[in-house]
């Protein structure tokens, strides 16, 4: 160690070779993205010549104007963001006081509430769709926006209780006592105390989850039907048909604007997801 | 209601001596705003779209029922014993045990290699690699399948005009047409998504492990690989169990990618439970049928989700 911290040049050398392999290897991963970036902004005519692999000689946008309107991608990006801001918000004001009252309290039978209600965040959605499905019907909420985002929230509390709970068993005890002592209640406590040191824990759990709720097809596809409700998830299979498929620069241009929300999301808040993702999935 | 709280010991004590429902009942009015909303109402919530649903799948799976008649008839084992001899459901079943068994030998694999290698320090750029191999994991199977289909076309895609173009056209083949290729082809794109997953989270256990752990390593004369195999892999148990409950589960839901690419074909060899399920109901309304493949694909979870549980929750347990 010490004879290699004295020789710079060895390592520099090594960390040459080392750096090559990895980035060798990380191309299997950014070979196919930027694949679609330059299928997006070919044209079918340099696609047909030249193949998929040459470099465009005029790159054009047109694909995107196209794809938005075969689309009809503002409905679509509209429903997604409503989804993943109402859902993920839902799911953040249903979890708040569960994290709050099982951090804090002594509840008889806590941990098993606790770990009853993570059981939602485990469950392979397939096993609850049916029922779920009729309970929706009933209450008039299927193919209904209200209806996806309650159940968003509800299979979202899960996860963001995990984070929210995990950062307040860290709150001292004694910004707690000293707020009790000036005749704060629970709601006193909760408002003036916890809320405001929770922020960032909120902030982690919000980016993660919106990330999730973006992403998620399973239930959007069984519980809406009318195109004015999809989001883009399930609005964007219509380019895989063949009339629009068969048109290449299409379908890439149309899955760069459905993904490139939550690409600027995962560079903004990188730090906030996968602390997130950790203390999600592993910590508690 | 008396005016000052008592400190959590006392409120334990009161329990074992007044009882468990009194001491409960004069807790919640004590505390009714934490007990409310932070108990009842998504104890309630979980009831409705959680437990509900969760017993009405065990019921529905013990029936016939089309999804939108009232009547719904029940049939005993029916369902259970059409299964057994169902060949898209054993197809689908070992489907879905290869999901699991090569995601957990190569994306998982590879992103411990990759948190290793990234962490030892030997590479530039380790942040910058880490946060682009997980991107992937960020996107959705949606797009992601729709990326893949486009590069893995037998006429116009990149991966056999690239074997072409370098002299392997004998390589070439309809990817996901090809019977013996489809599933192997999807497990491929999942690994190609799902890699960033572990490598984050051995990342971040690797992270969490003593410096010290590692010097004394090096001053007992380990070379790389003897560190890795008894000090990383043994401080890594508890994230390497996490992983792998997760990806067992995480293989047991597939659908999307199966959805996207090959909705089950050709010949039913890329289908998965997941995907079996949703057609058998909202395709053919045989949602009893359906019901049974989800009970079938709850038992099996259910065993890797209370593994993992109890390592996510496990010592909170105590706590409360």
């Amino acid at each position: 160690m010490f004879r290699e911290a004295l020789n710079p040049h060895r390592i520099s050398l090594g960390k040459l070779v080392y750096t090559t392999v990895t980035a060798l290897l990380l191309a299997l991963w950014v070979f196919p993205m930027v694949l679609t970036i330059l299928t997006s902004v070919k044209t079918n005519a340099e696609m047909l010549l030249a193949g998929p692999l040459a470099i465009p000689q005029e790159p054009t946008l047109r694909a995107f104007a196209r794809a938005w309107d075969v689309l009809n991608f503002n409905v679509l990006l509209g429903n997604s963001l409503l989804y993943a801001f109402a859902g993920t918000s839902l799911a953040i004001i249903l979890a708040l006081l569960p994290a709050y009252a099982l951090s804090r309290f002594h509840i008889p039978g806590g941990g098993l509430i606790f770990v009853v209600l993570l059981t939602g965040m485990m469950l392979p959605q397939q096993t609850v769709v049916l029922p779920l499905y009729d309970v929706l019907r009933q209450l008039n909420l299927l193919d209904s926006k209200w209806g996806l985002i309650m159940v968003h929230g509800m299979y979202g509390l899960p996860l963001v209780l995990l984070i929210l709970r995990g950062f307040m068993v860290g709150i001292p005890q004694e910004l707690e006592s000293a707020a009790r002592i000036d005749g704060c209640s629970d709601i006193g406590v909760f408002r003036h105390v916890i809320l405001p040191l929770v922020t960032p824990a909120v902030a982690v759990a919000f980016a993660l989850n919106f990330i999730n709720i973006w992403n998620e097809f399973f239930f959007a596809l069984i519980f809406l039907n009318s195109a004015e409700n999809l989001p883009i998830t399930v609005g964007i299979l219509k380019v895989t048909q063949d009339q629009y498929f068969s048109s290449w620069n299409l379908p890439a241009a149309a899955l760069m604007m459905a993904q490139l929300p939550t690409v600027i999301l995962y560079i903004l808040a990188y730090r906030w997801i996968t602390q997130g993702i950790y203390s999600g999935a592993v910590k508690g | 209601m008396t005016g000052f709280a008592k400190s959590g010991k006392q409120r334990k004590f009161a329990t074992a001596r007044q009882g468990w429902l009194p001491s409960m009942w004069r807790a919640t009015k004590r505390h009714w705003f934490v007990y409310v909303g932070g108990i009842i109402l998504p104890l309630i919530l979980y009831a409705i779209f959680i437990g509900y649903p969760i017993l009405r799948t065990l019921y529905l799976s013990l029936a016939e029922w089309n999804g939108l008649d009232p009547k719904v008839t029940m049939v005993g084992l029916n369902n259970y014993r059409t299964l057994l001899d169902d060949p898209i459901f054993k197809l689908s079943f070992v489907n879905n045990i290869k999901w699991a068994v090569l995601t957990l030998l190569f994306p998982v694999v590879a992103g411990l290699l990759f948190a290793v290698f990234l962490h030892s320090g030997k590479v530039a750029f380790a942040g910058l690699f880490r946060s682009t191999l997980f991107l992937p994991a960020t996107m959705s199977l949606v797009a992601i399948g729709i990326m893949f289909s486009l590069i893995l076309n037998p006429i116009f895609g990149a991966l056999n005009e690239g074997l072409r173009a370098i002299g392997l056209g004998f390589l070439t083949r309809e990817w996901l047409g090809d019977p013996n290729t489809a599933l192997y082809t999807l497990l491929f794109v999942f690994g190609w998504f799902y890699t960033g997953l572990p490598l984050m989270l051995f990342h971040a256990g690797i992270s969490e492990i003593p410096a010290e752990l590692f010097e004394a390593a090096t001053i007992e004369g380990a070379n790389g690989l003897q560190t890795f195999w008894y000090v990383t892999l043994p401080s890594l148990k508890s994230v390497t169990t996490v992983i792998t409950m997760l990806t067992v589960i995480t293989s047991l839901k597939a659908f999307d990618l199966v959805m996207v690419m090959t909705r089950g074909g050709p010949f039913n060899q890329t289908s998965v439970l997941g995907y079996f399920m949703y057609t058998e109901s909202f395709w053919n309304y045989r949602f009893g049928y359906g019901a049974a493949i989800s009970v079938v694909i709850l038992l099996l979870s259910s065993v890797f989700a209370a593994i993992y549980l109890r390592n996510v929750a496990g010592e909170s347990l105590y706590v409360s």
